[in-house]
């Protein structure tokens, strides 16, 4: 058996007493069901009662509110990304999916807005926990992904790189604005507590428009040293930084920087600082000096932030294959002994070191929703990142994990739609994962079902959408909507349930002597051929039709044709005829002689079909209704003879 | 308790218990209202399995009592709409055939033998038996899931494709046996040996398109195997030992998309395994990661707060 990096966490069901009773399970969509019981199960005596069932669920993120807009919208993206265009190379293919990449960071950041507000509304304190909780995982997740997409969706080159992963801390280390406002607004600002603080951390994040706006103030506070200050500010202000408009090279910029470099250096050797500890220390910073850097830990709080101020003051022209060392040397001197490592932070170092698939695998054990490393993993291998990796699962990584992103997806009433764009976007298993899932959803109303066919039929599942249309048919016999079991029925192409519903038609027609859903049964069209009880159900509703319309000649026709074709079953013989008898009766001669003798043939073979002693039994109601029929049949023959003769003598 | 299953949607749950009882629960959105209790078992019931809702809302259970009941639910109201006494003694396991096969439940017994029953129309059912299946007694029974054999493309409508039928079924004569139907008549097509002792359980994974089949069983011996199958004719089954676990193994069974096993017994836990693409079966036990939702239903008890 493969070893796991990590052992596999252990849930455990609260309430159950696992010294007296074992633990059974089921699946359920979308969870598991977990009950007490007693093995083994030969024995049939009566034993304690075990009544408890437990419902384990997996994935319970899909049931927040606020999340669910973070899968809608996070969705749109990924749909759009697969559709675009993939012509597009190069330089235009990279701003495209830095574009896609920034749009889910920014859904990211929306929802923790959101979450924050919520947190800060409520108040209740295990809502307020939970949303805390929920804020600080979104703010890690959109602290990854924003790393990952300046290492790897940018890739950006050396110089590039630390302009972002500087923009990439400032983003992320937001207690510096708070502070200084702080200490901005005090009376006086060189002299608040927070004020050299200030100073500080603008300097280790590079904002060297910041710091100096500040000493600005404590030039004009304190005389003294303002002569430091114009110094320290000039320092400042000449520091070399590559920006993005820029057009020097590399070397250009290096060189500039080591001139800058040995400046600050000499000041400091000359002892231009030595009266102000604060500014010496700033100076040591702008020098690199890890030990000054190290000092402000307090200020940086995390070990990416000391890595990229070690990088600005060090090496600005840092490669993205050097970072590693930088990474794992930053991490060391900041956590000192104490390896209290975070699951962050291992994440972190792994994109540093440039292993995605580290990163991939890290964040699937950590997070606690497919979401992110789906859609990470997603973009990432549109980047083409992803098939240079030797990973276990290849290009399949991505699918792997948004087949289980989309599975999650079912659980839920109405995200289940979303799931469905993930699953046909997985060349592989997509269509049987979805042909799985689709069946479990719960069709509670007609317009779900419709919803649900929909996408069957879009897709050809065939297979699916006989089944719905049958399960649908089946719920309408149940409560008693024959017409909407019937166009279901039909739907399905199922001729076994057509027929049992059109007999449930006629059956109902024989005891109250009228149709119900006739619009239905009018329009069947070619439909009606599915089942032969179908068709005669339809043919039988055009003659009732036909009567209605005076058109008897055609009405008569047809009923004759009913039962001489056979259309009709033998059972409803009886019905057929004696709604001939109008039809004999009539003024006018509508039964010619030869369809007459039809119909007396059919009478007879109908009362013939019976044995002697169903004769006997038959009661006085059926015995006179044929005895009608006979005679109105004779009558009718007679007066058709009579003028079928006379026609044909003049 | 013996036994509870969720209905294909979610929204309902049976259970079944030593009382003699089937009980049905409406789940839906958290809820928990007892809809119907079913009597008609003289002794303690085994297992429960729902039918696909395209037969209508259909419950089979069976029990220590040596009957099979089909229970139905017609006009809101649940009833007994068949009952099967043709076995010998108790009725260990039930489970309903693919909804492509029609309506067809397969019932193990300690008798030995294993019934099928099939739904012929109006109220009729036809009956199989598969005497001396496995002696001393069969602990449980699965169905493959159906694969049209040969083309995929699409029959026309009406028109029967014509399926291969197969089902597995585990005994206390430490065997797991598969069943085909050919001519109208069951025969026993394949015998897998590799547990030492009773066989518990054995579950039939759901196909994912591939043309592998794949059977989990576990057993008193403590093991859990996996059989794959790869060619189509169902040939050459090969075990690959899951685990072994230190006490009796009594239940596995496949997620819906069959890539999450989950077996219990041993040491009162659920574990979950999964296969990684290598072949080698993991144990992820992976059922909350992290966070989860536990939420319980009481049996039995009338007023819930």
């Amino acid at each position: 058996m493969e070893e796991l990096d990590v052992e596999p966490p252990l849930t455990l069901i609260p309430g159950v007493d696992s010294k007296r009773k074992k633990l059974c399970f089921a699946w359920a969509p979308g969870e598991m069901l977990v009950y007490e019981t007693l093995f083994p199960k030969e024995c049939a005596e009566k034993r304690p009662g075990c009544p408890n069932i437990f419902i384990v669920r997996k994935d319970q993120d899909v049931y927040s509110q606020t999340l669910r807009k973070l899968f809608n919208e996070s969705h749109g993206i990924f749909v759009g990304l697969q559709r675009s265009e993939e012509e597009l190379a190069g330089k235009s293919r990279k701003a495209q999916l830095v574009r896609v990449s920034k749009n889910y960071r920014s859904v990211i950041r929306a929802c923790m807005e959101e979450m924050h507000q919520l947190a800060n509304s409520t108040r209740v304190p295990e809502l307020q926990c939970q949303h805390s909780t929920q804020v600080s995982i979104l703010s890690a997740m959109e602290l990854i992904w924003n790393l990952c997409e300046i290492l790897f969706v940018e890739a950006a080159p050396a110089g590039h790189l630390l302009l972002h992963l500087l923009d990439w801390v400032r983003l992320h280390v937001c207690d510096v604005d708070s502070m200084v406002h702080e200490v901005l607004s005090s009376e006086n600002p060189s002299k608040h507590k927070d004020f050299w603080n200030a100073v500080d951390i603008f300097v280790l994040q590079g904002r060297m428009d910041d710091a100096r706006h500040l000493l600005s103030k404590e030039a004009s506070a304190n005389p003294t040293s303002m002569g430091m200050c114009k110094i320290l500010d000039d320092l400042m202000k000449k520091m070399p930084i590559l920006s993005v408009g820029n057009t020097q090279t590399l070397t250009e910029m290096e060189l500039k920087w080591q001139h800058w470099h040995e400046e600050c250096q000499r000041y400091l050797q000359d002892g231009t600082f030595s009266s102000n500890l604060h500014m010496e220390s700033i100076c040591k910073i702008l020098l690199g000096d890890e030990n000054a850097i190290l000092e402000k830990k307090e200020l940086m709080t995390t070990w990416y932030h000391f890595l990229v101020t070690r990088l600005v003051y060090s090496h600005p022209t840092v490669k993205p294959v050097e970072l590693r060392f930088y990474a794992q040397s930053s991490m060391d001197l900041f956590l000192g002994g104490e390896s209290s490592w975070e699951p962050l932070d291992s994440i972190l170092m792994a994109a540093f070191e440039f292993e995605i698939h580290q990163v991939i695998k890290e964040c699937s054990i950590a997070l606690s929703n497919w979401w992110f490393v789906a859609h990470l993993t997603d973009l990432l291998d549109h980047c083409k990142l992803l098939q240079s990796h030797n990973l276990y699962f290849g290009s399949n990584m991505r699918e792997f994990l948004l087949l289980e992103y989309a599975s999650g997806l079912f659980s839920h009433h109405s995200l289940w739609q979303l799931g469905v764009d993930y699953f046909d976007h997985c060349p592989e298993y997509g269509k049987v994962y979805l042909e799985l899932h689709i069946e479990r959803i719960p069709l509670n109303t007609e317009q779900k079902a419709l919803k649900v066919l929909r996408i069957c039929e879009q897709r050809q599942m065939h297979e699916q959408v006989r089944s719905i249309c049958k399960i649908m048919a089946m719920k309408a016999v149940r409560n008693n909507r024959l017409g909407s079991a019937l166009s279901w029925s039909i739907r399905a192409k199922d001729a076994a349930f057509a027929t049992l519903i059109s007999d449930r038609f006629l059956k109902d027609y024989c005891e109250r002597g009228s149709f119900s859903d006739l619009d239905l049964i009018d329009n069947l069209g070619p439909s009606m051929l599915l089942s032969d009880r179908l068709t005669f159900l339809g043919k039988y509703r055009e003659f009732h039709r036909l009567y209605g319309e005076k058109r008897f000649s055609e009405a008569a026709k047809l009923l004759l044709m009913l039962m001489t074709a056979h259309i009709a079953p033998c059972s409803f013989w009886m019905t057929l005829l004696t709604d001939a008898l109008p039809l004999l009766e009539q003024k006018e001669v509508i039964f010619s002689a030869e369809q007459t003798y039809e119909l007396m043939r059919c009478l007879e073979d109908l009362t013939a079909g019976k044995t002697d002693n169903q004769k006997l039994q038959v009661d006085d109601v059926e015995t006179t209704k044929v005895e009608i029929l006979r005679l109105a049949l004779a009558r009718n023959l007679a007066r058709a003879i009579v003028k079928e003769g006379t026609l044909e003598g003049s | 308790m013996h036994d509870a299953q969720m209905d294909y949607y979610g929204t309902r749950l049976a259970t079944c218990s030593s009382d003699r009882s089937v009980k049905i629960f409406d789940v839906r959105n958290g809820g928990q209202i007892l809809i119907a209790d079913l009597r008609g078992h003289e002794g303690p019931v085994w297992q429960v399995a729902w039918a696909h809702p395209m037969y209508g809302n259909i419950l089979a259970s069976c029990s220590y009592d040596r009957k099979v009941i089909v229970w139905k639910e017609e006009n809101g109201t649940w009833e007994k709409t068949y009952e099967y006494t043709g076995h010998d003694s108790s009725v260990n396991s039930v489970c309903w055939a693919p909804h492509d096969y029609g309506l067809i439940l397969a019932c193990g017994s300690s008798d030995g033998a294993i019934s099928l029953l099939s739904y012929t129309g109006d109220g009729q059912w036809e009956i199989k038996k598969i005497s001396n299946a496995h002696t001393i007694g069969c602990n449980a029974v699965s169905w493959a899931p159906a694969v049209v054999p040969g083309s995929l493309i699409d029959q026309p409508s009406g028109q029967k494709p014509n399926y291969i039928k197969r089902f597995a079924s585990g005994g206390c004569d430490n065997l797991i046996k598969i069943w085909k139907e050919e001519d109208a008549q069951w025969k026993e097509e394949q015998k897998l040996e590799a547990h030492s002792d009773w066989v518990r359980d054995v579950a039939w994974a759901p196909s994912i398109g591939l043309p592998t089949s794949t059977i989990a069983s576990c057993s008193q011996d403590g093991r859990v195997f996996i059989w794959t199958c790869d060619d189509a004719s169902g040939n050459s089954w090969s075990p690959k030992l899951l685990h072994k676990f230190n006490d009796v193994v009594w239940h596995v069974s496949w997620s819906i998309t069959a890539n999450i096993l989950a077996v219990s017994g041993g040491d009162n836990k659920v574990t979950l395994w999964k296969e990684s693409v290598d072949g080698v079966w993991v144990c992820i036990s992976d059922v909350n990661k992290g966070q989860g939702a536990v939420s319980a239903i009481t049996e039995g008890q009338q007023n819930e707060q």
